[in-house]
């Protein structure tokens, strides 16, 4: 069984070496804009800034799809619920349905817009580490820690769980086979049989992950963790000139498409 | 079905209650590679070999050998890239082969993982159920079973799974294997982290199944378990067949030191240091070496 819930491509590029801070602040900035602006030049604007920062990247288009296409389906129901229930003077009607111009353009304005986002944090996902995006996002939340908000116990909480994403995995393939050796067929059947074909399957995982999570933290324990202190990190987070670049570049398109 | 295994030990054909009789298997120039982002890791490399019904054979090699994956592609959880695996003469386009597959067991390592329902009765009953058995049927297949691998389903029916110890629930995991009532058993590491006690246990449990007769594939590192328990002997060592066979000469002490980090059973080694004729068959356990040595 593969492992790929992650998107991120390995790589070299200009883009996978700016520092994870600068890209997310880059790309919460865009996404806001991008939400705040509600023309069709505004889109294009966003939407050519996305494209050029994809192309930089050098992630292949195919591995990219992979990771878009799961998506797809949330964008076309999006047009769709917009296009059958957005107000306006309809020009064809079809049992409880009306079409309009307007509900066609609302639409279709509404699914770009999804669309140019999936694609400017598809950029920040495919090209930073769920590491370094976990620790730029920890540094990120520093200021919360006068509120008592453990950003940093937060942050490890989510790398744990991404690392052990893998290991449950094959977990889970090694445990489906074992009970399929037993007889039990997956994937065939209603959906209560479905659910049912599952419970041979989930008990002894979360058995599993209870008993990991439990040794994780006796491990842990044992070599001294506690929580609240400050620690250092293997790969300290850098950012140099081309974050500032970057930074500089997102005013300057914040800027023109909230002008066009 | 072989008459009598090489040390002379008389293999049964008469059934033992919930013991079913052999099968054999047969595999043809198996190929079968893991498939890892670009460059697919070849785990079997044209393995041949063949095992009568009845007998028993010890599966060694390294870790990474390909031990559990030849396991898995005789049971069929796996399609092999290339080459068949025959069952009871069966080529996989025979009708009748899914029902031959059916009667294959497979315990898997540390299979007490994988223990889930609220009883061990039910657990146990998993199997058989699944193969559409009528109830009644199911019921005896798990009172034979739990009986078999010394858990009476009177004692321990009704207790739950991870309540029992780590020796109870290898052997009840074992038993919701031998309740499909297999005429092939194929066991990865079935003797990994078990105490003396249970090994010992285990051990009697794969000696009546197979006086009983079925058919056992043991893949184990235990060389000298292998050696009390074993008739025939199959050595994998990077995907490839390194020696295969009936397990008695010297010949056969030669291909495991040749196929580097394993080493011949304890037995034949001192056989062979004390001088004795190689082709009279070395001791298969302590009291036959003492037996010999008097």
């Amino acid at each position: 069984m593969k492992a790929s819930i992650a998107q991120y491509y390995p790589g070299d590029s200009i883009v996978h070496r700016l520092d994870a801070r600068a890209k997310f602040v880059a790309v919460a900035t865009l996404a806001v804009a991008l939400f705040v602006r509600d023309s069709f030049a505004g889109l294009a604007v966003f939407a050519s800034a996305g494209v050029v920062a994809y192309g930089l990247s050098g992630v292949p288009v195919a591995w990219f799809w992979r990771a878009f296409r799961p998506l797809l389906w949330l964008i076309g129901l999006t047009f769709l619920t917009q296009l059958l229930f957005a107000p306006g003077e309809p020009f064809f009607s079809w049992w409880i349905f009306d079409f309009s111009w307007e509900g066609l353009q609302f639409a279709a304005f509404l699914s770009l817009r999804l669309l140019v986002l999936v694609l400017i944090g598809s950029v920040l996902t495919l090209t930073t580490a769920p590491l370094a995006l976990t620790d730029g996002l920890a540094w990120l939340g520093r200021p919360l820690r006068r509120l008592r908000v453990p950003t940093d116990e937060l942050a490890l909480m989510v790398t744990i769980a991404l690392r052990f994403i893998p290991t449950l995995l094959v977990e889970l393939d090694q445990i489906m086979r074992a009970q399929r050796a037993r007889g039990a067929e997956f994937g065939s059947g209603g959906p209560i049989r479905r659910a049912k074909a599952l419970v041979p399957v989930l008990t002894p995982l979360f058995v599993l992950s209870f008993r990991r999570a439990d040794e994780l933290a006796l491990a842990m324990e044992a070599r001294c963790y506690q929580p609240g202190i400050v620690r250092t990190r293997l790969h300290p987070l850098r950012a140099g000139m081309p974050d500032a670049v970057l930074l500089a570049v997102t005013a300057a398109i914040v800027v023109a498409g909230l002008l066009v | 079905m072989s008459a009598a295994s090489s040390d002379g030990r008389a293999v049964s054909s008469r059934s033992a209650p919930g013991i079913a009789a052999g099968m054999s298997v047969r595999c043809d120039g198996i190929g079968f590679s893991y498939a890892e982002a670009h460059t697919p890791i070849p785990a079997l490399r044209s393995v041949t070999f063949e095992l009568a019904a009845g007998r028993s054979l010890a599966l060694l090699g390294p870790s990474g050998s390909g031990k559990s994956t030849l396991l898995q592609v005789i049971k069929g959880l796996d399609t092999p890239e290339a080459g068949t695996v025959a069952l009871d003469g069966l080529r996989p386009d025979a009708p009748g082969y899914d029902a031959a597959r059916r009667e294959v067991g497979l315990v898997f390592q540390t299979p007490e993982l994988q223990l889930f329902a609220t009883s061990a009765r039910e657990d146990v009953a998993f199997g058989p159920r699944r193969l559409g058995r009528p109830e009644e049927e199911v019921q005896a297949a798990v009172e034979e079973a739990m009986e078999l691998v010394g858990l009476p389903p009177e004692v321990f029916g009704g207790r739950h799974p991870y309540a029992l110890s780590g020796g109870e629930q290898r052997r009840l995991a074992l038993a919701g294997v031998l309740a499909m009532r297999p005429r092939l058993l194929l066991l990865d590491e079935p003797f990994v982290s078990l105490d003396p006690a249970t090994r010992r246990e285990l051990v009697r449990i794969l000696v009546r199944l197979r006086s009983g007769g079925v058919t056992l594939v043991l893949a184990t590192h235990d060389v000298d378990l292998a050696w009390a328990l074993c008739d025939d002997l199959l050595v994998l060592d990077g995907g490839r067949v390194v020696a295969s066979g009936p397990w008695d000469a010297g010949e056969a002490g030669r291909a495991l030191r040749a196929a580097g980090r394993l080493r011949e059973p304890f037995l034949v080694e001192l056989w062979r240091r004390l001088g004795r004729d190689a082709a009279a068959a070395p001791p298969r356990t302590a009291a036959e070496a003492a037996e010999a040595l008097r």
